[in-house]
C-alpha cells in the first residue's frame, strides 16, 4: 500500500511540472461558439470560419477598426471613369511556403467560387456584379475564362463589372474573395485543402499551427513573414469551441480563455459581480431578428396576412423593449427599421443609415391603441373577427428565441383580442425550408448583413427574390431597388442613399416584416487585453492590433 | 470450428448490409433539405443535387454508395466540414474516441476486477459493502455528471488538469474524460465479478479443490476467476463498444474531437448532415456487429461446450 501511495505521489509530481493553462504568455485564448466548418475560403459560410480564415489570409482589402475598407494585399486600386473596371495593384507579399502572392491567386480563387457555386457565390454575381459570374454560377457555361477577372501581370488584377457597385472595395475584405495559391491547391488531393496546417497556406497575420476538421481546439501562431508583421503584437491565438455558456464563464474565470461570449441571463449576474463587471463588453452582432408574414392565399387562413392593416396591428402590438430587456438581455437593440442600425454608414456623411430609429414611428412601435385601430380596420376589410395563426421559430438558434416567441404571442393576444398565435418549434433548417416552400403563417427569423450596404437587407423584398419569404410584391419598390442597383442612381451616391430610404419606408408602411431587435454579443474580455476590433458585418473579430 | 466461424462471419456481413440499406433509405426519406441555403438559387441547388446524383433512382444511389464505401469513400458533408472527405474527418475522430475509450476500458475493467475480487473475498464484511456502494454509485451517476464534477474540481478549483481537451497533450488531457467514462464499466464489472465469483466459490468443484488442499491465490486465479470470466466477457463486450464509440455528451462538453461529438454535431447543428449521420450509423453498427462476432468466437475458445452445441442452439 505504501508503495502504491509513493507511486501516486511521484506521478502527481511529474504531471505538475507540465504547463496547464492554454492562454498564457502573449497568446490570446478565444472562445468559438461553433466548430470551424471550413478553412477553404471558397466554401466557408459561417462567421467563426471567416474569422479564423481572416486571421491567416489577407484579401485585397481589409477592415479598419470602424469597418471601412483599407488596402491589404492591394496597395492601391484605380476605378475606370464609367465605374465598371477596377484595377488592383498588389504589394509584395508572401505565402508561408515562400511563394509570392500574385494576381493569379485571385483569378484562380474567384473562378473556383463561380465553379463551386456554393452559398456565397452570389457575392460574385448578384452583389459584386462581376461580368460573366452569373452564367458560370447558374451552370449555363463551364468556361471559367469567361469570368471577367484577369491578371495582365503578376502584380495587377483587373476586374470588370456589369454595373457600377459603389461598395465593391468593401466586398474585398469578405473571406469569400480571398486568394488561393493555385499550384499549392493543385498539389493536394481532392477535398484536402484547408484540412490541416500542412494543407493550408497563410499570407496573413497568423499561421495555422494545429487544426483538423471537427477539432474543438485550434491554434495559430504569428506569421513572421507577414507583409505587415510589425503591426501584429500577439504571438498566437488559441481558439476553443465551447458548447455551453456556463462552461465559457468558468473557462474565463480560471483564465483558460481571454475572450468569451456569455448568454443574456448571465449578463445580469456578470454586471453584479465586481470581478466580472469591468470585463463585460457588448458588441453588435449585426443580425436583425424580425417577423416574416406569409401573404399568399395558401397560408394564414386563406391569405389573411396579405392585409396590411392586420400586419401593422401585429407589429404595433409587440413591446420590443420588453423583449431585449427581459428575454434577450445581452445588450441587443430594440429595432424599428427594416435595415438594422450599426452596420451601414454613408460614405459621404458618415451617418448610420438607420441612426433614426423613430423614422417610421407611424407604422412600427409599441402602441397597443394604434394596434387596436389597425386591427379594427383589418377586421372591417376582411369581414372577420377572429384569427388563428401559427408562428414558427428555431429551437437551435439560441436559448432566448423560445422566450421571445412566447412574449410575442402574449403581447399580440393581449393587444388584439380575437387573434390566436400558436407556437411551433423546429430546427433552423426546417424553419428555413418551410419559409422557402411558403408553408408557414408567421416566422420568427433573422438575417445578418453580408456587406456594409443597406441593400444587403432591402434587396430581399423585391418581387420573386428567394429571400422574399412573404411573397410580397410592390412595383414602386421594385423600381426603386432597380434604380439603386442597376439603374439611374448607381453613380449618384446621395440620390441612391435617399432612394433606399424611400424603399425602406414602403416596407415599413406596409409592415412587410415586423423588425424586432438587432442582436448583440455580450463578451467578457480579460483585463489588459486591448485592441480587438469588433464588427457586425463580414468579420466579427479582428486581432491584428490586439495586445495582451 | 471453421464452419462455425464462417457461418458467424457470413451472418455478420449480411446484417451489416441490411442495416446499411435501411439507414440509406431512412436518411433519404427523412424530410429536410440536404442543401439548406438562404443564398443559393433554385438553379444552383438543382445543379448540386444532380452533381451528387440525388435525382437518380434510390437503388442506383445505394449501389453507388456501397461501391464507394467499400473503397473507404463516404462522400463529403453537406452541412458539416464541407469540402473535406468524410473518411478523413472520421479517421481523426475514431482515433481520438478509441484512444480515450481504450483508456476507459482498461481503467474500468482493471479497477472493476480488483473491486469485484476484493468484495468476493471479503463477502459480508466492510470491504464488500464499500465495493457495493461504489458500484451502485457508478451505475447511477451518468458519466457526464461525473465529468462536470471532475472538470470543476480538478481543472477549475484545483487547476491541475486542462479545462478542455487539448490534443497536443493527449494523455494528460485524457485523464478526466476517460475516468468519467470508465465509471460505469468499473461498477458493472465489479458487480458481475463479485456475484460470479461468489457463485463459483459455492460450487462443488471449488469445494473439491479446497478439500484437495488448494487455497489462496492459486485457487482464486485457476478455478474461481477463470470460470467467472465467461459471463463477464458477455457484459464487457457491449460496454467496450459504448466506450469506443465515445459518450456523446462527454465528448461534447470536454471538447473532444471524437465520433460522439461528431454525431451530436451532425444531428444537432443548424441542419442535419445526412452523409455524416449515414457514415456514423454504419460505423456504429459495424462496431457492434464486429464486437459481438468476436465475443461469439471467443466463447468457443473459453468454453468448448458452446461451440459443440452451436449447431442446434445459438450462443
Amino acid at each position: 500500500m505504501k508503495k502504491f501511495v509513493a507511486l501516486l505521489l511521484t506521478a502527481a509530481l511529474i504531471l505538475s511540472v507540465v504547463s496547464f493553462a492554454s492562454a498564457e504568455g502573449n497568446v490570446l485564448g478565444v472562445m468559438l461558439g461553433t466548430n470551424v466548418m471550413s478553412l477553404d475560403t471558397n466554401l466557408a459560410t459561417d462567421g467563426d470560419s471567416f474569422e479564423v480564415i481572416a486571421d491567416c489570409i489577407d484579401g485585397l482589402m481589409q477592415m479598419d477598426k470602424d469597418g471601412a475598407a483599407v488596402p491589404a494585399i492591394a496597395e492601391s486600386y484605380d476605378l475606370s471613369e464609367d465605374g465598371l473596371t477596377y484595377t488592383f495593384h498588389l504589394r509584395d507579399a508572401k505565402w508561408n511556403n515562400g511563394a509570392a502572392v500574385t494576381a493569379n491567386d485571385f483569378v484562380f480563387a474567384w473562378r473556383r467560387i463561380a465553379k463551386e457555386a456554393g452559398e456565397y457565390a452570389y457575392m460574385l454575381d448578384e452583389i459584386g456584379n462581376i461580368k460573366g459570374a452569373a452564367e458560370i454560377i447558374s451552370g449555363k457555361t463551364d468556361d471559367l475564362t469567361t469570368l471577367a477577372v484577369s491578371a495582365p501581370d503578376e502584380k495587377t488584377l483587373v476586374v470588370e463589372l456589369t454595373v457600377p457597385v459603389s461598395f465593391f472595395p468593401s466586398l474585398m475584405y469578405f473571406a469569400t474573395f480571398y486568394p488561393i495559391n493555385e499550384e499549392f491547391y493543385n498539389s493536394l488531393a481532392d477535398g484536402m485543402y484547408g484540412t490541416s496546417p500542412e494543407t493550408f497556406l497563410s499570407n496573413g497575420a497568423f499561421i495555422l499551427e494545429s487544426y483538423t476538421p471537427g477539432t474543438a481546439n485550434l491554434t495559430l501562431k504569428k506569421n513572421p513573414d507577414y507583409w505587415d508583421a510589425d503591426r501584429v503584437k500577439l504571438d498566437g491565438i488559441t481558439y476553443q469551441v465551447v458548447g455551453s455558456s456556463d462552461n465559457a464563464l468558468t473557462a474565463f474565470r480560471n483564465k483558460t480563455l481571454d475572450v468569451v461570449m456569455i448568454s443574456g441571463n448571465q449578463v445580469d449576474a456578470a454586471k453584479k459581480d465586481a470581478s466580472l463587471a469591468e470585463n463585460l463588453k457588448v458588441t453588435g452582432a449585426g443580425y436583425l431578428w424580425y417577423l416574416s408574414f406569409s401573404q399568399t392565399e395558401k397560408n394564414a387562413q386563406g391569405g389573411m396576412l396579405a392585409n396590411a392593416n392586420l400586419r401593422l396591428a401585429i407589429s404595433n402590438a409587440i413591446d420590443r423593449d420588453n423583449l431585449v430587456d427581459n428575454y434577450v438581455m445581452d445588450g441587443s437593440l430594440a429595432t424599428y427599421t427594416a435595415v438594422p442600425p450599426q452596420f451601414a454608414a454613408s460614405s459621404t456623411t458618415g451617418e448610420d443609415f438607420s441612426a433614426d430609429q423613430g423614422a417610421f414611428a407611424d407604422y412600427v412601435g409599441y402602441n397597443p391603441e394604434k394596434a387596436a385601430e389597425y386591427f379594427e380596420a383589418a377586421k372591417a376589410e376582411l369581414g372577420k373577427d377572429s384569427f388563428s395563426f401559427t408562428m414558427i421559430y428555431g429551437n437551435n438558434e439560441g436559448d432566448e428565441v423560445q422566450k421571445v416567441a412566447q412574449a410575442i404571442k402574449e403581447d399580440v393576444e393581449a393587444a388584439l383580442p380575437g387573434v390566436e398565435i400558436n407556437l411551433q418549434s423546429m430546427t433552423k433548417t426546417e424553419r428555413v425550408d418551410k419559409m422557402q416552400n411558403d408553408n408557414y403563417d408567421i416566422a420568427l427569423t433573422r438575417w445578418g448583413p453580408d456587406y456594409a450596404d443597406p441593400m444587403t437587407y432591402l434587396g430581399m423584398w423585391i418581387t420573386n427574390n428567394s429571400n422574399n419569404y412573404g411573397f410580397w410584391s410592390n412595383a414602386e419598390y421594385d423600381q426603386l431597388i432597380a434604380d439603386c442597383t442597376t439603374g439611374a442612381y448607381i453613380t449618384d451616391y446621395d440620390a441612391r442613399w435617399a432612394a433606399m430610404f424611400k424603399a425602406e419606408e414602403i416596407v415599413m408602411k406596409e409592415a412587410v416584416i415586423a423588425p424586432l431587435y438587432t442582436k448583440a454579443n455580450a463578451n467578457l474580455i480579460t483585463a489588459g487585453v486591448e485592441g480587438i476590433d469588433f464588427h457586425p458585418v463580414a468579420l466579427n473579430r479582428v486581432y491584428k492590433d490586439t495586445t495582451k | 470450428m471453421i464452419k462455425y466461424t464462417l457461418k458467424r462471419v457470413g451472418m455478420a456481413v449480411l446484417t451489416l448490409l441490411i442495416i446499411t440499406f435501411l439507414l440509406f433509405v431512412l436518411v433519404r426519406i427523412v424530410p429536410g433539405n440536404p442543401f439548406p441555403s438562404e443564398r443559393m438559387s433554385a438553379e444552383q441547388i438543382a445543379n448540386k443535387r444532380a452533381e451528387m446524383g440525388l435525382d437518380d433512382p434510390i437503388m442506383t444511389q445505394f449501389f453507388r454508395y456501397l461501391g464507394n464505401a467499400l473503397h473507404g469513400d463516404f462522400g463529403k458533408g453537406t452541412s458539416l466540414y464541407y469540402g473535406a472527405p468524410i473518411s478523413t474527418v472520421l479517421s481523426t475522430a475514431i482515433s481520438n474516441s478509441f484512444r480515450i475509450g481504450g483508456l476507459a476500458v482498461l481503467w474500468g475493467s482493471l479497477v472493476g476486477l480488483v473491486l469485484g475480487i476484493t468484495a468476493a473475498l471479503h463477502r459480508g464484511k466492510f470491504l464488500d459493502g464499500f465495493c457495493t456502494v461504489v458500484s451502485i454509485l457508478g451505475v447511477c451517476v451518468p458519466s457526464y455528471v461525473f465529468l462536470i464534477f471532475l472538470q470543476y474540481t480538478f481543472a477549475f478549483k484545483i487547476p491541475f488538469f486542462p479545462y478542455f481537451f487539448d490534443s497536443s497533450r493527449f494523455l494528460f488531457s485524457s485523464v478526466i474524460p476517460s475516468l468519467s467514462l470508465s465509471l460505469f464499466t468499473t461498477s458493472t464489472i465489479a458487480r458481475f465479478t463479485r456475484n460470479e465469483m461468489v457463485e463459483v466459490f459455492d460450487s462443488d468443484y471449488v469445494r473439491l479443490a479446497e478439500a484437495k488442499g488448494m487455497y489462496g491465490r492459486g485457487l482464486v486465479m485457476k478455478h474461481v476467476l477463470r470460470n467467472a470470466l465467461i459471463p463477464i466477457v458477455t457484459v464487457l463486450a457491449p460496454l467496450i463498444v459504448d466506450l469506443l464509440t465515445g459518450a456523446l455528451v462527454v465528448e461534447k462538453i470536454y471538447g473532444i474531437n471524437g465520433i460522439g461529438k461528431l454525431m451530436v454535431d451532425a444531428i444537432a447543428g443548424e441542419g442535419i448532415d445526412y452523409n455524416y449521420v449515414l457514415a456514423l450509423g454504419i460505423l456504429y453498427s459495424a462496431l457492434y456487429i464486429g464486437i459481438m462476432l468476436l465475443v461469439d468466437l471467443l466463447y468457443g475458445v473459453l468454453d468448448p461446450r458452446i461451440r459443440v452445441s452451436s449447431g442446434k442452439k445459438e450462443a
